[in-house]
């Protein structure tokens, strides 16, 4: 990378240019090839045959501003095209400088037409006298204070000046279009600095903008953490653990949400939507409803009468029994004595939706209680830190000879992590020879966990050799399970 | 509110005011109050619809940043229309939304609406339950559209009228039941 020829040529986004972090320069892009530069990532997968490990290189906001402004220089140098256009052109088209060398040498109107940067045909408007009238503030300007973009639809100067302001403020910036009826020419960033009189929105615009360039580009995404500036670069897109060196969240790659191996990202969203439906549900469903006798929908009760009619099928039955309302009568009072149910066939539907609930419950009571067994641990690390403290304190070891101790914490936490996404993969798993295997295994890693577990919580007493056993048994069952069922 | 969108609607004002769609009593822009960030709008349903002969009123709320941003309209009349909501009169229609452009007017709004009612967009609703009955059962769905365009856009004369007839009626069967 020539830092000196990039700034020489960079002219009027030189602020996006300074470079007080030259010094980092060799970590970020260096950091790429040899993992053993930075302390962040004791936990990020460096070999190639891990099922975790996964490329990538977390970037301050000037890093990914240099990088995007290398790939407009590429396309301006090779097109003799403004920086400006070639920016837009990228952003219209995800950046794919080769796509678009390749188009505007083939057809450059037809590229510059769909990428709202040219119109299909010119709008002429004609001159009369001195002055026009606005249509948009509908008064009568002089020719001179009118401002038109490529398309040749013309406004005065204080329209589009309110215009872009107006939509910065709604944080539109790389999306502003002509102000005419159905007219999609895009506002060049060059044409709204000269027509907006007040600077103090340009900041904001550059924000906003800058944050459309990093969405719009495949190889980036921003870091989900609260208020985290740090933007990950990765060579391909796939669901995979990136950790953040600034705010320490971990998130899955593809979809931006916790990170979830073994299960994918369409299953892991499907579940988390269902347990956030689902939790008064459950409840709701056993108390309140009950399936038709006889036509099997399902039925709401919201009254005391247990005379229910079925309001699909006009069914007469009992809400307490199910049977055929007209039964009653006389023998009511039978219905409240427990016996038998003879309508057995009529009620699987309803058992059914018994089973499938009772199913859900179980995983979820798993899945949950991992969650929780994850911050009890959390405070076990605590625990585990400060008395190491204590220790080095009052000369007993060192850090170094403790931090076997960490380690096995550190290990627990992961081991469990997984553990705990393995119960949304077998939710939605098909019954098979695969999800046999997969409950074999997951059966393994979950004795394995809580013998760790066991182990790291008496830590101290325990032998180090023993518990460092534990802690490569636990993480080989967890590697096994993520080799076998983690999609790559 | 802001300089240019009162000024805007001002001008805009006269503008539909003397335009020939008024003239021909097609469409109508009254202020409701004197800040001009609110006004009434009327459009005549057009012709060979079932909204031929009705009067719809809409509210027209005019935001700050007018132009830049659209006005907020919505129908005050009721109205069975796939696009329009029959409960809360509100519309779905694209220049009301992210088609708008600063260019267009409160005349193109109307003129817009107008255009709407002659052609409805069912396969974008704004009321799923209309929707369905225009695209399943035509013949219905005009009858109701005219039995609303009667009863609630109607010009008052003939809504007086129907409602008299109506009562009569009730009072026929009443009689016949007495005897
Ligand atoms: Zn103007
Ligand atoms: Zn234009
Ligand atoms: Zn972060
Ligand atoms: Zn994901
Ligand atoms: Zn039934
Ligand atoms: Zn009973």
């Amino acid at each position: 990378m020539s830092e000196e020829k990039k700034n020489q040529d960079s002219d009027n986004d030189s602020d996006l240019e300074e470079s007080d972090h030259m010094d980092d320069d060799d970590d970020y892009y260096g950091g790429y090839y040899d993992n053993d530069t930075g302390d962040l990532d004791i936990d990020k997968p460096k070999k190639s045959d891990d099922p975790e490990y996964f490329e990538y290189e977390l970037l301050e906001i000037e890093d990914v501003e240099r990088f995007l402004n290398e790939e407009v220089e590429v396309l301006h140098s090779t097109l003799q095209i403004q920086p400006g256009l070639a920016k837009m052109l990228l952003l219209a088209h995800g950046w794919r400088k080769d796509y678009i060398i390749d188009r505007c040498k083939k057809e450059p109107d037809r590229l510059l037409i769909d990428s709202k940067l040219m119109p299909e045909r010119k709008v002429t408007e004609q001159i009369f006298g001195n002055s026009a009238v606005c249509s948009v503030c509908l008064l009568k300007r002089p020719h001179d204070y009118f401002y038109s973009l490529s398309c040749g639809h013309s406004f005065c100067g204080e329209c589009w000046d309110e215009f872009c302001q107006v939509q910065i403020q709604q944080g539109i910036t790389t999306g502003i279009e002509c102000m005419a009826k159905d007219c999609n020419i895009l506002v060049p960033e060059d044409f709204l600095c000269s027509v907006m009189q007040k600077p103090e929105l340009r900041d904001r615009y550059s924000q906003l903008s800058f944050s459309d360039h990093v969405k719009s580009h495949p190889d980036l995404r921003f870091c989900p953490g609260a208020n985290c500036p740090i933007i990950v670069r990765a060579p391909v897109c796939k669901a995979k653990k990136v950790e953040c060196s600034r705010c320490k969240t971990t998130f899955c790659y593809k979809c931006g949400i916790e990170y979830h191996a073994p299960t994918d990202c369409d299953v892991i969203k499907k579940w988390l939507t269902k347990c956030a439906d689902d939790s008064e549900t459950a409840n709701y469903i056993s108390a309140h409803t009950k399936d038709c006798p006889k036509c099997h929908v399902c039925i709401e009760k919201n009254g005391g009468c247990n005379h229910m009619q079925c309001s699909k099928c006009k069914y007469d039955f009992c809400w307490m029994c199910l049977g055929d309302w007209k039964t009653h009568g006389s023998e009511y009072y039978e219905c409240s004595r427990y016996k038998e149910n003879p309508n057995i066939a009529n009620e699987s539907v309803h058992a059914q939706a018994r089973e499938a609930l009772k199913k859900y419950l179980f995983y979820f009571e798993r899945w949950e209680n991992h969650a929780k067994s994850l911050q009890l641990e959390e405070q076990t690390l605590h625990k585990i830190t400060s008395r190491i403290h204590d220790k080095v304190m009052n000369n007993t070891g060192t850090w170094i000879d403790w931090q076997y101790l960490l380690d096995a914490a550190h290990l627990l936490k992961k081991c469990r992590y997984t553990l705990q996404y393995t119960y949304p993969y077998a939710y939605y798993m098909e019954k098979s020879a695969r999800k046999q295997l997969f409950e074999y295994q997951q059966a393994q890693l979950e004795a394995e966990v809580e013998n760790l577990s066991w182990k790291v919580e008496r830590a101290e007493i325990t032998d180090r050799g023993d518990l460092e056993n534990q802690m490569d048994i636990a993480e080989k069952r967890r590697q096994t399970l993520l080799k076998d069922f983690l999609e790559v | 509110m802001a300089n240019i969108a009162e000024a805007r609607i001002k001008r805009e004002f006269k503008e539909v005011v003397k335009s020939e769609e008024v003239a021909k009593c097609h469409i109508k822009v009254e202020l409701v109050n004197d800040t001009f960030t609110e006004l009434r709008g009327e459009i005549a349903g057009p012709p060979d619809t079932p909204y031929e002969g009705g009067n719809f009123i809409l509210e027209i709320k005019i935001p700050d940043t007018y132009p830049f941003n659209p006005p907020k309209v919505k129908f005050v009349t009721k109205i069975w229309h796939p696009n329009i909501s029959s409960v809360t009169g509100a519309i779905c229609l694209d220049i009301l939304k992210d088609q708008w452009a600063a260019a267009m007017t409160l005349r193109t709004v109307l003129l817009s609406l107008q255009a709407l009612l002659a052609a409805a967009e069912p396969d974008d609703p704004q009321d799923a339950v209309v929707a369905k009955q225009y695209k399943e059962n035509p013949k219905i769905f005009q009858d109701t559209a005219k039995h609303w365009t009667h009863i609630f856009a109607g010009d008052s004369k003939v809504a007086m009228i129907t409602h008299m007839l109506e009562l009569k009626q009730i009072k026929k069967i009443a009689i016949s039941h007495h005897s």
